[in-house]
């Protein structure tokens, strides 16, 4: 459930969580499709984000950040528990995007 | 080489909470904290009475960085469920990046992940004090904050040529200052009374092996630190993962499979705590 900025908001988005305000009442619930006035609305409610279901913004792809784990590691690249290090967070990642 | 001795550049650091570009609610803050004897009543009084300590507190007890099931209400309930010290921690941490915000928000995000990496580390380990651990691994850069709000101009360049170089921010002090932000943290955390497991963690977090007192949770700080700069979370000032020590590796006693359990642990947490700081107003 990504967090979206206000700025980035569309109509036709879905809520993953409900927006809230301070005492905990429930502005607008989970699962409500923005409109161009809810999007008007929510601009003046003075969030940072909301939750979006899917995926709105668009991740990196697995490629890159295998790429970018053997940027980080290349200075330390030469000993064993490095390299198990690496290919445990490579396979974390591989992981995350089978999901 | 910046042309000062070891002996100015440690004064000038230990004096940072002088600098104008100190905010003043930390200030205030070290004048009630820096005494040892201050209790909890103190303490609690007079974050009580701050409407802007109170919510920062709130917050961060609230946060996905201690993941209490139950929300808490007040100051002096985290106090009692968390102690004085990691409240002290935690306001510190607050105000000492307060200073940053803007210029490091990468450091600051790299500090909330090592602090949330700590706490699960600290807890398969099942080590006393999780959130103590946590509060440590929050802090273990604060000499990067101390030596760049003294030395602005000189840590700015530093920062881009450890990046044209491909060194860390460590080698690239060393080179500069003949010190490192190990020492610089170590030195503020002294002069402000921190807990002795505070500042040897924040001295050796590098050097595990060298902790004499607290070395599991200097090893438990250090692997935080490494694995978060791992997964690229945040940014502390370099994009290289340091080496791992081997000492501490096998003093954790802990086998490629608990790596794989305690990032899988980690990821909702870290993806909660980028949401924590996207929505920092």
């Amino acid at each position: 459930m990504p967090a979206v900025t206000i700025a980035n908001l569309k109509s036709g988005m879905k809520l993953s969580k409900p927006i809230v305000n301070d005492s905990g009442m429930v502005l607008l619930p989970q699962g409500a499709v923005l409109t161009a006035s809810l999007i008007g609305r929510i601009e003046n409610m003075n969030l940072a984000t909301v939750s979006i279901e899917g995926s709105s913004e668009p991740r990196k792809p697995l490629e890159a950040v295998l790429a970018e784990i053997d940027a980080r590691f290349r200075m330390a690249d030469d000993h064993p528990l490095m390299q198990m290090l690496k290919r445990v967070m490579k396979e974390h990642f591989e992981v995350l995007y089978q999901r | 080489m910046i042309d000062k001795d070891i002996r100015t550049i440690r004064a000038e650091i230990e004096r940072i909470d002088t600098l104008p570009t100190i905010p003043t609610i930390l200030k205030k803050l070290l004048g009630v904290i820096e005494n040892p004897k201050a209790s909890l009543t103190t303490i609690g009084n007079f974050v009580s009475n701050d409407p802007v300590l109170t919510s920062r507190v709130l917050r961060m007890v609230n946060s996905p960085v201690y993941g209490f099931p139950g929300r808490i209400s007040s100051v002096n309930q985290s106090l009692i469920l968390l102690g004085l010290n990691v409240v002290r921690g935690l306001l510190l941490g607050v105000s000492v990046f307060e200073a940053m915000q803007k210029a490091m928000l990468g450091l600051w995000e790299h500090s909330l992940g090592a602090a949330i990496a700590a706490r699960v580390i600290a807890k398969r380990k099942k080590m006393n004090e999780p959130e103590e651990v946590s509060i440590a691994a929050l802090l273990h850069d604060m000499g990067k904050v101390a030596l760049s709000l003294k030395f602005p101009a000189e840590y700015e360049k530093l920062l881009s040529d450890v990046e044209a170089r491909s060194l860390l921010v460590y080698e690239g002090e060393k080179e500069l200052f003949e010190i490192t932000h190990a020492d610089a943290g170590a030195w503020v955390a002294k002069r402000w009374n921190f807990p002795p497991n505070l500042v040897e963690i924040i001295e050796y977090h590098h050097k595990p092996h060298l902790s004499k007192n607290y070395p599991m949770q200097t090893a438990v700080v250090h692997l935080a630190d490494v694995l978060i700069r791992a997964r690229g979370f945040g940014f502390a000032g370099d994009m290289l993962v340091p080496h791992l020590n081997q000492a501490a590796w096998y003093s954790l006693d802990l086998k490629e499979q608990d790596l794989k359990d305690i990032m899988h642990e980690l990821e909702d947490l870290l993806q909660e705590a980028a949401e924590f700081i996207l929505s920092d107003e």
